[in-house]
């Protein structure tokens, strides 16, 4: 774990900062992109908690897999917003940005102050990399096993289930075709 | 200042809450989906935050956060399919147009 304020407090701040700006941005595209900082500083937050493993698969998943479902859902959506009312907590957004970029400011100063020699790279490499991956896969195909088989399952079933719905519903457009016919 | 396990639990608790106010306000159906996705990464947060700090045996908290991972990749996959079909039949990403099935 590394305990260091100057990261764990910028990425704070980032992290509420681009969550607010993913909610309230006016445009679509600009939340997905707010989104996918959140979780990569989603991801940095499990890696100075001491789990890379964790980050990995957050950074994979939720940083490239995830963006591009979504992507492509506002494509096949022609990327159009159509609730134009503008949300009046919109504009309280360059306030929170001030409050928190202020707070930032101040929170590294003092931990500059208290701890000078904030940054410790020997900190990183002093992790145990190896005993957290046999510990994982311990953990993964012996004590949890049958919560992995299971989550492997739901996969496989939600698979199958977007392709019977995709099957589904191309017979029924071929169908209510040939009925017009 | 050293860090304690409070200040990642209320980071947490913050991009919890902040996930719930945007599923409660906002129209938007895809930035309802990012706002769910942001409060499952408070759950997150706060599951690996007790993984670290209060079980440095066993580690379960990061095990379940990777079932959560795994989880929730499929609920997106899943809603958006849903969201995309919906969309087809009402033109509109309101999510007040979508209450009747």
């Amino acid at each position: 774990m590394i305990d260091n304020p100057v990261i764990f407090y910028s990425a704070s701040v980032f992290i509420i900062l681009f969550a607010l700006l993913s909610l309230f941005a006016k445009n679509v595209v600009y939340s997905l992109l707010s989104s996918i900082v959140v979780f990569f500083f989603g991801a940095l937050f499990f890696y100075v908690l001491g789990s890379e493993y964790n980050a990995i698969i957050q950074a994979a998943i939720y940083g490239f897999a995830v963006p591009v479902l979504i992507g492509l859902s506002i494509m096949f959506g022609g990327g159009k917003t159509n609730s134009k009312k503008k949300h009046s907590l919109f504009w309280y957004l360059p306030l929170f940005a001030g409050i928190f970029i202020l707070a930032f400011v101040y929170l590294l100063m003092m931990s500059l102050v208290i701890m000078p020699d904030t940054f410790n790279a020997s900190d990183v490499l002093q992790v145990n990399a190896f005993d957290t991956i046999r510990t994982f896969a311990r953990a993964l195909f012996v004590d949890y096993v049958w919560a992995f088989e299971l989550v492997s399952l739901l996969l496989t079933i939600v698979i199958a289930g977007l392709g019977m719905l995709r099957v589904t519903k191309h017979r029924g457009l071929r169908n209510s075709r040939g009925g017009e016919k | 200042m050293e860090i304690t396990m409070y200040h990642y639990l209320f980071i947490g608790l913050l991009l919890f809450l902040i996930g719930l106010l945007g599923s409660i306000l906002v129209k938007n159906v895809i930035k309802v989906l990012i706002s769910i996705e942001i409060m499952l990464l408070g759950i997150n947060i706060n599951f690996i935050t007790f993984a670290a700090f209060c079980d440095n045996i066993r580690f379960d908290g990061y095990i379940i956060s990777l079932f959560y991972v795994g989880i929730g990749a499929v609920e997106l996959a899943v809603a958006l399919y849903l969201f995309y079909l919906m969309y087809q039949k009402k033109e509109s990403d309101n999510i007040e147009k979508f209450s009747d099935l």
